[in-house]
């Protein structure tokens, strides 16, 4: 067969592979989503409009005014919301780096020869941090950094004789959530990493190892480049995962104390499902949306070359 | 042939020893919530609640016959467990070929559709919420397994369309074009060769797409009433806004958590056999 | 005079028909056309639900009407119920928060109890009595522009719960009368070797609203909104009451400020501190040796009072019939809500755990004796302030921005004064976006 034959038929092939996947998540997902995105450009509080059904089963009609651009100005102009956006900032640019680093740690751990059972467990271990349910890692997270029953400040006053409080003040309260959210996702950096490392040819990382001893040398020359793609998309998804990060921050601490761990989520929770503004609710979330998208292409673009 | 056992350069004695710690410590820290939750779940409320925390109680099994018989709890790790499953084994039938064709197959616009699959996992789900649960309710899905099952793939697919894309890149072009000139279809090629080859990544999808299924909170909190209830939504009931039964609650918290770990200690043995036969090539 | 005797014999005979008649309502003949009917409502897991879950089987033996239930968590709770409403949904009895008392009514949401009883004239229990409960409780949870739409369910009052033992010890045989004592006789001679006077939940949320800010506005004679509903934390008197809030912390453990319900109560449990002032449904926790080490040295008193009286925290839900329900379901319902809240069954209510609303119920000598919570209880009950939080629809937005600012205020993030004024500045938008300012709304909370 010629190259060109070859080159056709993976073409056409290609849609067969493609479609069913892009079929289901647009008939489960778009719908939702235009609506969301048709809802932020209506004054729309859940309390205060009438349902009349769905149109076609599928799109729902409500008799909201509308208000177009009105919901995305009050957004721009609402301190609240820059504060807890660029707290929420804040919070990923101490925690990502964090995971991304100590998932790399343990990535070359794992990878690195000897101690086969150890890595095993440790493999195992890795999954229970992910394991847990959010809500759940909140809970253990309020019941650990209690400052009189806590086992952190038990063990704290044995080293340091002193009870700092976790969750109360305003500070440390930010550094608890920071530490739950890396604890809980070090071990998807590491394990996506460790999965990353394995498809560095041996013959390669052997024939690296023979020229130099240095650890740091091979990793950046030979090991880190197969490692991009997965760098790449663990920044895109804890991005986008930070921004709609709620369960764990609003069991611990509910966003207090004051709004010192006020993240966006919990912010557009209190304005979609307390206020039931889902119309100012819709608009901040398009307007992450745009944040997130525009971050993951500049991750794309500097980080990773080639797709 | 490479043997992986017998590699050159791994560094004296005193290294190993090094390495063996830093693998400790991260097994502890990875652990100790965890079991600090699971001994938890054994003590009694005054216990939990002392001033110095207590490593060593009576225990009791109060905490889970509660769970069990006031809450529910089986139940509900039930339908967990059939959301999960059924969520994650669509995901990676619709999101293997996908990820196949993204990493072999060029045609125009393929960044983009790559960047539409991620995409779906950053539109929060508070506002889309409502619709959902509006659309569900006009077709009779409201508390039912099939409308988290769907939701969930909204998720899932990108997770296994990413992972598994890099996997299959790293699968050398030649066994493929060999393959063509045999005349294997672009299928059989997928199915026969390109896949076994990619099992460490659809293990490592697998698991996550488990785990995302299986904690997911808000979209099972306001689609599900009692019959599908899932278990992230009993082990919250407790938050009453008025008292905190920690033992309960922890309680709950390793039933829910200990059939994923189990879920990942199955699939993750895929990872290493994958891994030995990536070796031998 | 004949005639006379026959008039007044017809009367008795007439009025015996009707007292038979009235005796002859039973629940059971009441029931008979519901018999099958599944009704669905939301409950909490709190020790009032728990004790109605208990007392289910028997209403479903009587009835054939099924209740089912769904345990929720509580911040979820009106979440679920607004979307259910708003979606026409299935639920058919509402259960209301006093604070969402409001809006569920204004939107039409839930049913007046008048309207249902001129649709269901069979299903009214004789033995209602409205009068028999508590007025302040029958008007904060249930009563919304003049118009009743609920019947008190999970009620509560905010109590003085402290150790005797502790406040023997450092000399006082009596709990403290008012906030003064309590801050300045009291809580030094209770402050010390690492135990504190007094802890105050002030968590950010509902408890930081309710139980911490709005505590020390009303017994200072304070509001937060003034007679045109506009927010008055500016005033002296409010100002008053919250900088003595802030005096508190001497005599309070550090991070108070995160104290939710359960430090609190632990903290009294464990004989931390000497007093807390929490819901009166909290009693059950601490009298419990499993829970609590202080159990021989618990007493209760009605909370202090400010300069402008005692006025305690006041808390509860309803439940209501939802105007979703079809009308079969509608009757069904009210029977429950008539039963479950009936002067027949307050008696095993409160022993299984619940608190009633009814003052018949506290009239038995027994049950007063056994729960010491009651008299305390009643007599909060007597003098307490309905709109000690506003029950209108924008009440969630304000709780919020209270509580940001609230917590702010405590831990030194802002001052009194200028964290008041944040609050004042925002609730106006609010209310102003609402209509309350242009006559679009009327005064209502």
């Amino acid at each position: 067969m010629s190259a060109d034959k070859i080159r056709k038929t993976y073409s056409t092939g290609a849609f067969f592979f493609i479609a069913p996947a892009v079929v289901v998540l647009l008939a489960v997902g778009i719908f939702p989503l235009l609506f969301a995105v048709g809802v932020s450009f209506h004054q729309f509080l859940l309390p205060k409009v009438h349902w009349h059904g769905n149109f076609l089963g599928i799109w729902p009609i409500y008799d909201a005014p509308l208000c177009w651009f009105q919901n995305y100005i009050s957004i721009f102009q609402d301190d609240s919301f820059r504060d807890s956006l660029s707290r929420t900032f804040l919070f990923l640019m101490i925690c990502l780096p964090c995971e991304l680093v100590l998932g790399l740690v343990i990535a070359l751990l794992l990878h690195k020869q000897g101690n086969e059972l150890l890595k095993k467990i440790c493999r195992v271990a890795l999954v229970i941090p992910m394991a847990t349910t959010f809500a759940v890692v909140g809970l253990m997270g309020r019941l650990m950094f209690d400052a009189n029953y806590g086992i952190l400040n038990y063990l704290w006053s044995l080293l340091f004789h002193s009870r700092p409080n976790w969750l109360a003040d305003p500070n440390l309260a930010f550094l608890s959530i920071s530490i739950m959210e890396v604890w809980q996702w070090t071990p998807f950096c590491a394990l996506v990493l460790f999965s990353s490392l394995t498809m560095v040819p041996l013959e390669i990382e052997e024939a690296a190892k023979l020229e130099t001893a240095k650890w740091w040398q091979i990793l950046w020359r030979v090991q880190l480049p197969f490692m991009l793609p997965g760098i790449t998309a663990i920044l895109i998804l804890r991005t986008a995962d930070i921004l709609k990060l709620f369960d764990v921050v609003y069991i611990m601490t509910k966003g207090g104390p004051g709004s010192a761990t006020e993240l966006i989520s919990v912010f557009v929770q209190r304005v979609g499902f307390r206020a039931f503004d889902q119309g100012v609710a819709s608009a901040q979330a398009i307007v992450l949306l745009i944040i997130a998208t525009l971050l993951s292409r500049f991750y794309i673009k500097f980080v990773y070359k080639e797709i | 042939m490479a043997n992986a056992k017998s590699t050159p350069g791994s560094g004296p004695q005193g290294f190993s020893v090094g390495h063996f710690v830093l693998l400790l410590f991260v097994v502890v820290v990875c652990v100790f919530p965890f079991y600090w939750m699971v001994t938890t779940s054994f003590k009694e409320q005054s216990v939990i609640l002392s001033p110095t925390p207590q490593f060593f109680f009576q225990p009791t099994l109060g905490n889970y016959t509660t769970a069990f018989q006031k809450f529910d709890i089986g139940a509900s790790l039930v339908n967990s467990l059939i959301v999960a499953l059924s969520t994650t084994a669509i995901s990676l039938t619709l999101g293997a070929p996908a990820a196949y064709a993204i990493a072999r197959f060029e045609f125009k616009g393929k960044r983009d559709l790559w960047f539409w699959f991620i995409s779906n996992r950053m539109i929060s789900p508070i506002v889309v919420a409502l619709p959902f649960f509006l659309i569900a309710r006009q077709f009779h899905l409201l508390d039912t397994h099939l409308v988290l099952i769907l939701i969930y793939l909204t998720f899932n697919v990108p997770i296994v369309v990413w992972i598994c894309a890099d996997q299959f890149r790293n699968i050398p072009k030649e066994l493929d074009e060999a393959a063509t000139l045999e005349g294997y279809s672009s299928f059989a090629i997928f199915w026969r060769i390109a896949l076994p080859l990619a099992v460490p990544g659809i293990a490592v999808s697998a698991i996550f797409s488990f785990i995302f299924s299986w904690n997911e909170l808000l979209y099972a909190l306001v689609l599900t009433r009692t019959n599908a209830k899932t278990a992230p939504v009993v082990a919250t009931s407790f938050l009453s806004g008025y008292e905190l039964p920690w033992g309960q609650i922890m309680a709950t918290g390793t039933l829910v958590a200990l059939p994923v770990i189990i879920f990942s200690i199955i699939v993750s043995r895929q990872l290493v056999r994958g891994l030995t036969m990536g070796a031998i090539k | 005079m004949k005639k006379l005797l026959c008039t007044f014999c017809a009367g008795v005979a007439f009025s015996c028909l009707g007292l038979s008649v009235a005796e002859a309502w039973s629940l059971e003949e009441a029931a008979k056309d519901y018999k099958g009917t599944e009704i669905k409502v939301i409950f909490l897991d709190r020790p009032g639900y728990r004790a109605t879950i208990k007392m289910l089987p028997e209403f479903e033996q009587k009835t054939g009407i099924k209740i089912s239930y769904e345990i929720v968590p509580y911040e979820s709770t009106r979440e679920k119920e607004v979307l259910d409403f708003s979606a026409q949904g299935d639920l058919s009895i509402a259960l209301v928060d006093l604070v969402w008392l409001g809006e569920f009514a204004e939107s039409g949401w839930i049913v007046p109890i008048d309207e249902l009883q001129k649709k269901f004239p069979n299903l009214t229990d004789p033995d209602l009595d409205l009068n028999d409960f508590f007025p302040l409780l029958l008007n904060a949870f249930g009563t919304w522009n003049n118009t009743v739409y609920g019947l008190p369910f999970d009620n509560y009052s905010g109590l003085l719960f402290y150790n005797k033992a502790m406040l023997k010890q450092a000399g006082f045989e009596k709990p403290p009368e008012t906030w003064d004592d309590l801050l300045n006789v009291y809580g030094p001679k209770l402050t010390k070797d690492g135990k504190y006077a007094y802890a105050l939940q002030s968590r950010r949320g509902e408890t930081q609203s309710c139980d911490s800010f709005m505590r020390f506005i009303w017994p200072w004679g304070g509001s937060l909104l003034d007679a045109k509903f506009k927010p008055n934390l500016m005033s002296a008197k409010d100002q008053e009451g919250l900088e003595f809030r802030q005096k508190l912390e001497k005599i309070m453990p550090p991070g108070i400020v995160d104290f939710d319900h359960n430090e609190a109560v632990n903290a009294l449990a464990q004989g931390q501190v000497a007093m807390i002032t929490e819901w009166s449904a909290f009693y059950s926790t601490l009298s419990d040796p499993k829970t609590s080490k202080i159990v021989n040295d618990l007493a209760v008193a009605p909370e202090p009072k400010g300069p402008a009286g005692r006025k305690p925290a006041l808390g509860g839900f309803s439940l209501a019939v939802t105007t979703q329900a079809d009308d079969k379901k509608k009757g069904a319902a009210w029977l429950f809500i008539e039963w479950v809240t009936s002067k027949a069954k307050a008696k095993e209510y409160v022993e299984n755990g619940g608190v009633s609303g009814r003052q018949s119920t506290y009239q038995d000598k027994d049950l007063v004796a056994k729960y010491p919570f009651v008299p305390p209880m009643v007599e909060s009950w007597q003098q307490g302030v309905p709109e000690f939080r506003p029950r209108f629809a924008e009440w969630p937005q304000l709780s919020e921005i209270i509580a940001e600012w609230g917590t702010k205020m405590m831990d030194g993030q802002s001052t009194v004064k200028q964290a008041s004024e944040e609050i004042d500045k925002r609730v106006e938008d609010v209310l102003k976006k609402a209509g309350y300012y242009d006559g679009k709304k009327p005064l209502a909370q």
